[in-house]
């Protein structure tokens, strides 16, 4: 009787709306971390920016208006213009395209090299995965600017070259996260379950431990999408890779730096505002999701 | 275990670590898919020239045996030339590394300052207010672009209030250098009493240190923070504070115990940090190993790139040394477990 009735009541009440469900989570996310909320916006905010670029950009950002060269911020052009007399607004839109377009692709390049990596290495064991883990200590310990700077050179300078080497650097600490959880699991019941049952390895590894072990890589994607975008821009700062009159942050702060001490600061100053934001948002994503998907980190904070 | 006994440990330990970057810079001019010997001798190379350097390589050898008379050359101290300087490219490193660690140790031994009281700080008012803003101070260190803050302060110090002088090189051009005795224009400025070239000097430097200690900072706020916590939740913290031990004698054991775990870690952010350093010195063309190593990448001088990725190697090396004997001098306990 009051089984029934208890039934009838739950159907009684309307099921909320999905929208209304998403808008529910999204407010219980932002309680339990701010700061990935906050995040979220900005890479939300960038992402718009990317989507509608043709829309927002007021100029075409490689075109050059031969009498406006080095024009301050007025109401015909909100940033100012540049040395070729470019837009530096639309520049700035513009360049939210390439920050997405390095960053994406060289963090799936890195996680398809480094999960696959850290599931075996971290399965297997061995001879193979001490080596990996001193390589993996080799390249923490050095200064990874430099590691980009030199394979980007010697490989030859193109954007598709940065975007492999970016994510080959970022490979090892996906193999890191990855091996660290697969160890974990390595002996655990079902994966016994799954050996003795005589699942062939691949199996094992892809469809047992991968889903288990990716938490650890998931929260790392927002940091390295972040260090992704950072590392970029320096590489076309030194004018390596990816070459002037590029709409893309980095190139632009190159060509600003000439004019800083001059005193025409709107064109650095502007593609660096953009370039800080962008990274903060996801540095900060990143930090929240860590603590919400990495419960060891909580412990310590 | 004494000091001698770890450190000659340590030191052994480092050999493989300086092999495998052996291997790489042997590697890097070979995995573009470009001719090695027009890599290393430069677009001006002479016919001649390229024959030279082809025989030096061993070309016409298997990889392995390449690898073996690469090793053979920097057992002897032979780096190559740099093409564009035509110098050999060893002293020219040399030259440079007091230059680069004159800005690296002002900069970290500010930044340490500046961090590690404001980690502490954060870690006691875990969750408040100053807790909150450090946190964000942080994450802002942590997205800055090292070269866009450099240029920012060019700007700000030198155009607008004109309180540094302009980010071109170490030295004012009205200020006769002093004598080199370490490298240092400040240091040796003061040893020959030379005042005007130690005040040129220490004008030059502030700024590019500045920078160095901001982005050196962000990091170590973090990672004290983190520590100090850790250290907060161990049981004889809970149990000095059971024991009733006033709060500024608890805070004194808290950073006593996590202050060796973060010298350890400044230790290991030195070496990263060697590659914002370079940054800064390219910005305010400060003419140090950085510097001169960037350049090297960005027109393609190979032997100079090779050379200035083996002295990064060596560099961390010596670090991590430093780091352990520090580590050894304020807990030999935990030196003694690593």
């Amino acid at each position: 009787m009051t089984a029934e009735l208890l039934m009838n009541a739950a159907a009684a009440r309307p099921r909320p709306s999905f929208a209304a469900r998403v808008v529910q989570r999204l407010i219980g996310l932002s309680r339990r971390s701010p700061t990935m909320m906050i995040g979220a916006g900005i890479i939300l905010l960038f992402a718009l920016f990317a989507i509608f670029h043709l829309w927002l950009m007021p100029h075409d950002p490689v075109r050059a208006y031969p009498t406006e060269v080095l024009k301050p911020p007025s109401a015909r052009f909100w940033f100012g213009t540049d040395g070729n007399g470019m837009d530096v607004f639309s520049r700035v839109i513009y360049g939210s395209l390439y920050a997405f377009g390095i960053a994406v692709p060289s963090v799936v390049i890195g996680l398809s090299l480094g999960v696959p990596l850290g599931l075996w290495t971290g399965y297997r064991g061995g001879l193979f995965d001490e080596i990996m883990m001193r390589v993996i200590d080799a390249i923490r310990v050095f200064p990874i600017i430099i590691l980009a700077l030199a394979i980007v050179a010697a490989t030859g300078q193109s954007l598709v070259n940065v975007i492999f080497v970016i994510g080959l650097i970022d490979s090892p600490i996906f193999v890191r996260v990855v091996r660290a959880e697969v160890l974990a699991l390595r002996s655990s019941n079902f994966v016994e379950a799954a050996r003795a049952l005589g699942n062939p390895t691949w199996r094992i590894l892809f469809v047992h431990l991968l889903p288990n072990a990716l938490r650890g890589a998931i929260a790392q994607t927002s940091v390295r999408a972040a260090w992704a975008v950072r590392i970029s821009a320096t590489l076309a700062f030194l004018g390596v890779g990816i070459q002037q009159p590029t709409p893309e942050w980095g190139a632009m702060i190159r060509q600003g730096a000439e004019f800083i001490v001059t005193g025409q600061w709107w064109v650095a100053l502007f593609p660096g505002c953009a370039l800080i934001v962008l990274v903060l948002g996801l540095n900060m994503f990143g930090d929240g999701a860590q603590d919400l998907l990495d419960p060891q980190r909580k412990t310590t904070r | 275990m004494t000091l001698s006994r770890f450190l000659t440990r340590r030191l052994f330990f480092s050999v493989p670590l300086l092999l495998g970057v052996l291997f790489f810079t042997f590697a890097l001019v070979r995995i573009g898919g470009q001719d090695p010997v027009a890599l290393l001798a430069g677009p001006t190379a002479s016919a001649q020239e390229l024959a030279l350097v082809r025989r030096e390589l061993g070309l016409d050898q298997s990889l392995f045996a390449q690898f073996l008379i690469y090793l053979g050359k920097v057992a002897r101290f032979d780096l190559g030339q740099s093409w564009l300087s035509n110098k050999p490219v060893l002293s020219e490193l040399i030259d440079r590394v007091p230059v680069t660690v004159e800005l690296m140790f002002w900069g970290v031994l500010i930044g340490a300052l500046i961090g590690i009281p404001v980690g502490l700080r954060a870690a006691f008012r875990a969750d408040g207010l100053y807790d909150q803003i450090s946190r964000f101070v942080s994450l802002l260190g942590f997205s800055i672009p090292t070269y866009w803050l450099g240029l920012m302060m060019l700007f700000v110090f030198f155009f607008l209030l004109d309180w540094a002088p302009p980010g071109m090189g170490r030295i004012s051009l009205m200020a006769t250098p002093p004598p080199r005795i370490t490298g240092s224009y400040l240091v040796d400025g003061m040893l020959t009493a030379n005042w005007v070239a130690a005040r040129s000097a220490f004008g030059q430097l502030v700024l590019p240190v500045l920078c160095v200690a901001i982005i050196a900072s962000a990091p170590i706020i973090k990672q004290t923070r983190a520590m100090a916590l850790e250290v907060l939740g161990r049981d004889y913290v809970r149990l000095a504070r059971a024991a009733g031990l006033p709060e500024r004698e608890v805070r004194r054991i808290v950073w006593r115990n996590a202050l060796v775990p973060v010298v350890t870690f400044i230790g290991t952010e030195i070496t990263g940090l060697v590659g914002t350093a370079s940054l800064i010195e390219y910005v305010f063309a400060w003419g140090g190993l950085g510097q001169y190593g960037l350049n090297a990448i960005i027109s393609g001088d190979f032997a100079v790139v090779q050379g200035y990725v083996l002295f990064l190697a060596l560099f961390s090396v010596v670090v991590f040394v430093i780091v352990d004997i520090l580590t050894f001098l304020l807990e030999p306990r935990a030196a003694g477990e690593a």
